[in-house]
């Protein structure tokens, strides 16, 4: 367990290093400049575009730049070029942003998914499985921003209520129950929009899962002893079934930095996905830079705490 | 290798393990009358081939019959079925069916001739993106899975740093530090050369066993390269690299192609490693079989099926991303129509022209929905097995 | 079953719980009317968020939109765009102008003089004109006080860059200066040593050797010696002069006065290179800044500059808040390098204190931006509690919530325009803007060095087309780079006319001749060439669109392309890799068009990118930014516009209109002496502004009646 472990963050610090390697290649050979140094503002002359290098080190080599570039990430000393804020303190705000999104649509994707899956299922081949896979499939099938102006034209032009936002413009005043639901109606819908493709995949696999184990012959034994068929749905198959499940738990945690571009373009969400989208627009190095060591780190721990829960949960798995 | 052949010539009696009676085609007609979704998703893929096929000779050369580009500023944003206004028209701004089968756009121009020439684009992205994506992902799998206990010796690493490193180094115009690399690079071919001379390893030096020694397996190797690529977020990925690359329809094949091989990589990996344990490929092998041979002639058919699945849906994936590249503006640049941008083009116009955004939005949904069906029930067919996994 | 119930209810709930919410939710009516003080925001839309609201540092708009209402500069336009004062109450231009007396030089009838006689000399002709020269008597008039520098000695230290890059090295020069004579005009006056040459000979001031008095412990080229002696020892030298007096009583947000020090803090904060100020090259012609008192503020200039006055519409930043002091407080106070703390990092950007008509409240970023009303004011406070901007970055979302009544403002794009203005509850107003779309031929690559076929290109788009179909008519021609509304502007000069058969007539003139297959050709070799843009700009595509299609009418074979706006800068216009380029530029007011037209600013990263030249043409662009005076000025712009409109290096197509739509609400409330209040309907100003009484403006429970319009 222990060396496991040791190996295992061994390797992904490994993993990390090269992942910022590349990461920052991309970003600096690829071309184009910060747009702070925007030389179509002819009040930019050459000596402030020179002078601007200077302080962003662009003028260095690469490999200078890579250095002092992470070295003020990890003294946490990063600053974006465009404000001068904290990276760090930028990310957050943004984190905290979408949080509310990211939890709401897990709840929405979670709760959905297992009821449909397991449903679907157990009336394989019928009706309602075929379709909910038909339903699923459109879910994924439809481009995002076009449900997304789809939704929000019906719901503004039939309810006459503000969807666009994180909360009601102009509301500060009213009561603290207002404020929570204002909350939730403004989170309903991007996170409606934002779980429809976990909601199709989700299910699927629940129902593929169901499946196998469905025809496993403790299933069968257990039909045959004459248990009421509730119970050999949801204790004996569901049981068995949910374990590749609770690995998932742990590769849902780069959703957290991930956020949708296009959903919060849409509903003007001031959100994660936005701040790295605006970043890359203007940019900003080091913003992007951070985004996505910081969601590199993510997905490597989702990884790490998927494979210690399996080992947890599965007591057939010994490394 | 004809399956159907082999029935043919086999005698009746002979009850020993026989090619499938069917051929893969029969099987594939007979799951398709029961799967109906799947066969519905067939015929569209079918019909969308077709009308691409058709859409590109129809649009394309100097005088086409639809001209996607053809702009007609007095006739802009006309509902669709509309009949032109022949006094402002010059003959030749005339659309051929004398009628805007499906509206005119915000300069005028054909709806419908646009979304045929868009219909090729569209799935030329989402082919060669795609095709890309497979040919990576088989070609690392298939190395993983079949040469993946190799071990590449620390020597072999530094040969490509150095490599790798000296030709970046020379591109971006650091000429002598580049060059620096290239000599060692040679001088590690040397040395690799004449160590193989003195096959006695134990007689080393400490350097140069540590040199020659097992750095990583092949296996870890291309596992951890995919590991890599999965820390990007990818449509992330794909963004900033297309921001920040000159925007171009192939950049944006590429980069879909690029970001997108390392489900395959582990398909693949996954049924080599258990393929490659198979009597057959033992069989093979104790024929002297050269390992190349084994691998496209008895290995990759076999391996084949999840490949094809998830290009299916990759192609549809593809689709989507391109179209959700064009609505933050970083989609194909014109005068290459694509589904994606005709529909974010139109989304501006969104209440004087809804057409222009509910056409391309439903046809894309339509097809992406064809293409995921029409791959599910590939799935079935294929390796009934495979079922269900995504 | 437990787990059966739990899927069924636990999704079951969590979707009443999503969707009960709706039941909360105040709909747009009840936000908009049921809510009084709704009535005393203005709230507007924008589609990228601020980033440093600081005026000196700042250079994207949405910043400059913030800016502009926390910070108030001296001065401003006014409704004909002329300057109006804000912080300061008025104003003079005057001049100081040096000479270097010239030993060698004969004067006619004079010979050769010392400083002290010459001045003299020069002090007697003033009182005797001379009725032959006019031009020289007026200059003598100007003239209000004649002294003499006497000959001094001193030593300079200056830095030159060594060719191929590396650490400029430092050289000592001696300077033997002789005796120099200071005039003092009452007006700035560009020609007084060509009309004084009149007097004292053609050749005095060419004659001077700068290059006599100096002495140098380098080793220098001939060029680098022409250079530091123009440098050091110039034989003439103007200096225009800028006196401010500022407005007592004004007043930043946080109650400290506004005085001369503040205005001086400024500008030493945009030349401070540790601010990476992106005005620095504006203010660079400022020679000394003195405050003469707390309200008097004296700015010399090097050389002269017309632009000079509208420079100082910049925000005054609060010194106590910002001096060194301050901001090492705040780096101690942080934990950060007490020396490289700078303005830029300082926590100022995110609370400005100005002295404008709003304050500062809240910044959320990414939602909105909240200033409150600044009580205390010079003008009054505005009518409006709060100003309030919010970051709506989708224009589709943005034009939904102007409908639902919870934005009074956005971008209306052209095609929206016809809708609202059917529309009975607003108001709408158009006006045509500060820039202008034009079609830019890189004249180094052939064909474009013709100006035949550039004129002919522009004669083969129907451009009043795109201004009616693409544009929605919020569009105007244009023929030249001067803003419309000003009178640099000369209307008389008339656009191009669309005649495709023109066209071709004038391409035949330059050898492009039409062949069987009807493509253009020369010599055999066909017309073709690429036309890009940037991407993100909806106009420039539809352009780029037609002008391909328009071209292909006449047999050009033209292939376009679209780049992401950085990788299009960099790549492409500054490396001057294009053919022909659509693109757009923002306009001045200050008709200095130096940097776009003259022929020095042709190389890589300039701005003169299609590689215009023309003697003419620069030497009327150095005479316009000397100039001074108006109407003079206004008489060298229309000989400029006259000479662009012929040479055509770009076709230009159109300055597009801005139209605000506002809801009918809004009005302009007048309290005259009496107490009377009055309300008038909100009318753009001639130039086009309709937010220029903006300070003036409410917002109504009722749309009322005005009597003129029923």
């Amino acid at each position: 367990m222990l060396s496991f472990i040791g190996r295992s963050v061994i390797q992904k610090t490994i993993t990390l290093f090269f992942v910022s390697i590349v990461s920052f290649l991309i970003i600096h050979l690829a071309p184009g400049k910060p747009s702070q140094v925007n030389p179509m503002n002819p009040k930019f002359t050459p000596e402030i575009l020179e002078r601007f290098q200077k302080e962003f080190h662009l003028d260095k080599p690469l490999y200078v730049q890579y250095l002092y570039f992470y070295r003020g990430l990890f003294t946490g000393q990063t600053v974006s070029w465009k404000d001068n804020q904290s990276v760090f303190s930028k990310i957050w705000g943004r984190f905290l942003n979408s949080l509310p999104l990211f939890i709401v649509g897990t709840l929405i994707t979670w709760t959905l998914s297992f009821p449909v899956g397991i449903r679907s299922a157990i009336y394989r081949g019928g009706i309602y499985d075929r379709t909910t896979t038909f339903l699923s499939y459109l879910l994924i099938s439809i481009p995002g921003f076009f449900f997304a102006y789809v939704l929000i034209i019906f719901v503004v032009n039939h309810f006459h209520v503000p969807v666009i936002g994180m909360e009601t413009f102009g509301i500060a005043n009213s009561s603290i129950p207002h404020m929570i639901m204002d909350r939730i109606w403004h989170l309903l819908l991007p996170s409606v929009l934002g779980a429809t493709g976990g909601i199709a995949i989700l299910s699927r696999y629940v129902r593929s899962q169901m499946l196998e184990v469905e025809g496993q012959d403790y299933i069968r034994t257990a039909k045959a002893k004459g248990l009421p068929p509730d119970q050999v749905h949801y204790k004996h198959a569901f049981r068995n079934a949910l374990l590749p499940f609770v690995t998932m738990f742990g590769l849902i945690l780069p959703g957290l930095i991930g956020g949708s571009v296009i959903i919060e373009t849409i509903f003007s969400w001031p959100g994660m996905g936005r701040m790295a989208y605006d970043a890359i627009l203007a940019r900003d190095y080091p913003v992007i830079l951070t985004v996505n060591f910081v969601s590199a780190v993510l997905v490597l721990a989702g990884t790490f705490v998927s494979d210690l829960l399996y080992l947890v949960v599965d007591p057939r798995i010994r490394l | 290798m004809n399956p159907g052949e082999n029935h043919i010539d086999a005698p009746d009696y002979i009850e020993a393990p026989l090619a499938p009676k069917h051929t893969r085609m029969q099987e594939f007609g007979r799951m398709l009358k029961q799967n109906r979704l799947a066969a519905l998703g067939f015929f569209i893929f079918v019909l969308f081939f077709l009308c691409a096929v058709t859409g590109l000779i129809l649009t394309s050369g100097t005088k086409p019959l639809f001209n996607p580009a053809m702009v007609r500023l007095e006739e802009k944003l006309r509902p669709p079925l509309s009949k032109p206004n022949l006094q402002a028209l010059r003959p030749d701004q005339v659309p051929v069916l004398n009628v805007y089968l499906m509206g005119t756009d915000d300069l005028g121009r054909d709806v419908f001739a646009r979304m045929l020439q868009g219909a090729w684009v569209s799935l030329t992205v989402g082919f060669v993106a795609v095709g890309i994506s497979v040919f990576i992902g088989i070609f690392m799998g298939g190395i993983a899975g079949y040469f993946g206990q190799h071990h590449i010796k620390a020597i072999h690493i530094l040969f490509f740093l150095c490599l790798i490193g000296g030709i970046g180094l020379v591109l971006i115009n650091a000429v002598f530090a580049g060059t620096a690399l290239l000599l060692l690079c040679l001088s590690s071919i040397v040395f690799l050369l004449s160590a193989r001379d003195k096959l006695p390893e134990k007689t080393l030096p400490a350097w140069k066993g540590i040199l020659l020694g097992n750095a990583v397996s092949v296996d870890t190797l291309i596992m951890r390269i995919v590991d890599i690529m999965l820390c990007f977020p990818s449509f992330f990925l794909i963004l900033t690299v297309v921001a920040l690359l000159p925007a171009s329809i192939y950049n944006i094949m590429i980069v879909i192609g690029l970001t997108s091989w390392m489900g395959t990589t582990r398909f693949v990996r996954a049924e080599f490693l258990s393929l490659r344990e198979q009597d057959f490929v033992a069989a093979a092998k104790a024929l002297g079989i050269g390992n190349f041979r084994i691998i496209f002639r008895h290995i990759m058919p076999n391996a084949v099926a999840p490949v094809l699945v998830s290009a299916t849906i990759g192609i549809a994936t593809a689709i989507l991303t391109e179209a959700g590249l064009s609505f933050l503006g970083f989609g194909v640049p014109p005068p290459h129509a694509t589904w994606g941008n005709i529909l974010s083009d139109g989304k501006n116009f969104i209440f004087d022209a809804p057409w222009l955004t509910f056409i391309p939005g439903i046809a894309i949904l339509i097809v992406v929905l064809s293409f995921n069906l029409f791959g599910e029930g590939l799935r079935d067919i294929l390796n009934p097995k495979l079922r269900e996994r995504h | 079953m437990t787990v059966k119930r739990f899927f069924i209810f636990a999704p079951i709930l969590l979707i009443i719980v999503l969707l009960q919410s709706y039941f909360w939710e105040p709909t747009y009516e009840e936000q908009t009317k049921g809510n009084p003080a709704r009535l005393t925001e203005y709230i507007t839309g924008s589609i990228g968020d601020a980033s440093l609201l600081n005026p000196v540092i700042a250079s994207d708009s949405a910043s400059g939109d913030i800016n502009g209402l926390v910070f108030e500069g001296l001065i401003d336009y006014n409704k004909d765009l002329r300057f109006r004062g804000r912080v300061a109450k008025s104003w003079e231009i005057s001049e100081q102008a040096f000479f270097y007396v010239n030993p060698s030089a004969r004067i006619p009838e004079w010979g050769i003089v010392d400083a002290a006689s010459l001045a003299t000399r020069i002090k007697h002709a003033q009182k005797s004109p001379i009725p032959s020269d006019p031009n020289l008597t007026a200059s003598l008039k100007r003239i209000t006080n004649i002294s003499v520098i006497p000959p001094r000695t001193y030593t300079v230290e200056k830095s030159i860059k060594k060719s191929g890059g590396g650490q400029p090295k430092t050289i000592r020069f001696q300077v033997t200066a002789p005796a120099r004579i200071k005039l003092v005009l009452n007006q700035v006056d560009q020609h007084l040593f060509q009309n004084l040459a009149h007097l004292l000979g053609k050749n005095y001031f060419e004659s001077f050797r700068g290059r006599n008095y100096l002495t140098c412990d380098a080793r220098l080229t001939a060029k680098q010696w022409a250079a530091f002696a123009k440098e050091l020892i110039p034989a003439t030298e103007h200096n225009p002069i800028l006196l401010f007096h500022l407005r007592p009583g004004v007043k930043f947000q946080d109650g400290y006065p506004v005085s001369a020090e503040d205005v001086k803090f400024t500008y030493e904060a945009i030349m401070n290179p540790k601010n990476l100020s992106p005005l620095l090259s504006v203010y660079e012609p400022v020679k000394t800044i003195e405050v003469i008192d707390p309200l008097t503020v004296k700015i010399v200039y090097k050389r002269l500059y017309s632009p000079a006055l509208s420079t100082w519409g910049i925000g005054i930043l609060p010194k106590h808040l910002l001096d060194s002091q301050a901001l090492k407080k705040e780096a101690a106070a942080l934990g950060k390098d007490q020396k490289t703390f700078s303005i830029r990092q300082s926590a100022f950007n995110r609370h400005p204190v100005g002295c404008g008509p709003f304050k500062f409240q809240t910044w959320k970023s990414d939602q909105y931006i909240i200033l409150d009303r600044f009580h205390d004011y010079w003008e009054g406070p505005p009518n409006y509690h709060q100003y309030v901007y919010r970051i709506i970055p989708d224009p589709l979302t943005q034009e939904m919530e102007f409908y639902a009544g919870t934005l009074d403002s956005y971008n209306v794009e052209p095609h929206q325009v016809m809708r609202l203005e059917k529309d009975p509850r607003f108001q709408h107003f158009s006006g045509t803007s500060f820039g202008y779309t034009y079609i830019g031929y890189n004249e180094r690559r052939k064909p474009f060095d013709d100006p035949r076929v550039r004129r002919a290109l522009g004669m083969a788009i129907d451009i009043n087309k795109i201004i009616k179909y693409v544009l929605y008519g919020q569009g105007e021609r244009i023929t030249g780079p001067f803003v419309k509304q000003t009178d640099y502007y000369d209307h008389k000069i008339k656009p191009l006319p669309y005649d495709p058969q023109g066209a071709l007539k004038l391409l035949a003139a330059a050898g492009w001749k039409r062949n069987k297959s009807g493509r253009l050709e020369k010599n055999g070799r066909p017309l073709e060439f690429t036309l890009i843009t940037n991407n993100g700009n909806e106009l420039r595509k539809a352009v780029l669109a037609i002008a391909q299609d328009a071209w292909k009418q006449i047999g050009i074979d033209i292939h376009t392309d679209i780049l992401e706006w950085s990788v299009f800068i960099q790549e492409r216009i500054n490396k001057l890799d294009f053919d022909a380029v659509v693109l757009g530029w923002g306009m001045d007011i200050q008709p200095d068009l130096f940097q776009i037209w003259h022929s020095s600013q042709t190389h890589p990263y300039q701005l003169n990118f299609v590689g215009f030249k023309n003697k003419r043409a620069d030497e009327l662009i150095i005479k316009i930014r000397q100039e001074y005076n108006h109407a003079r000025q206004v008489e060298l712009c229309h000989k400029l516009h006259a000479l662009i409109a012929d040479l055509q290096p770009y076709t230009f197509l159109y300055v597009s209109k801005w139209t605000a739509v506002l809801d009918k609400r809004i009005v302009i409330k007048t309290v005259d002496a009496s107490g009377a209040v009055q309300y008038k309907k909100i009318t753009p100003t001639k130039t086009g502004n309709y937010r220029y009484y903006f300070n003036q403006w409410v917002k109504l429970p009722q749309a009322p009646q005005f009597m003129d319009k029923g």
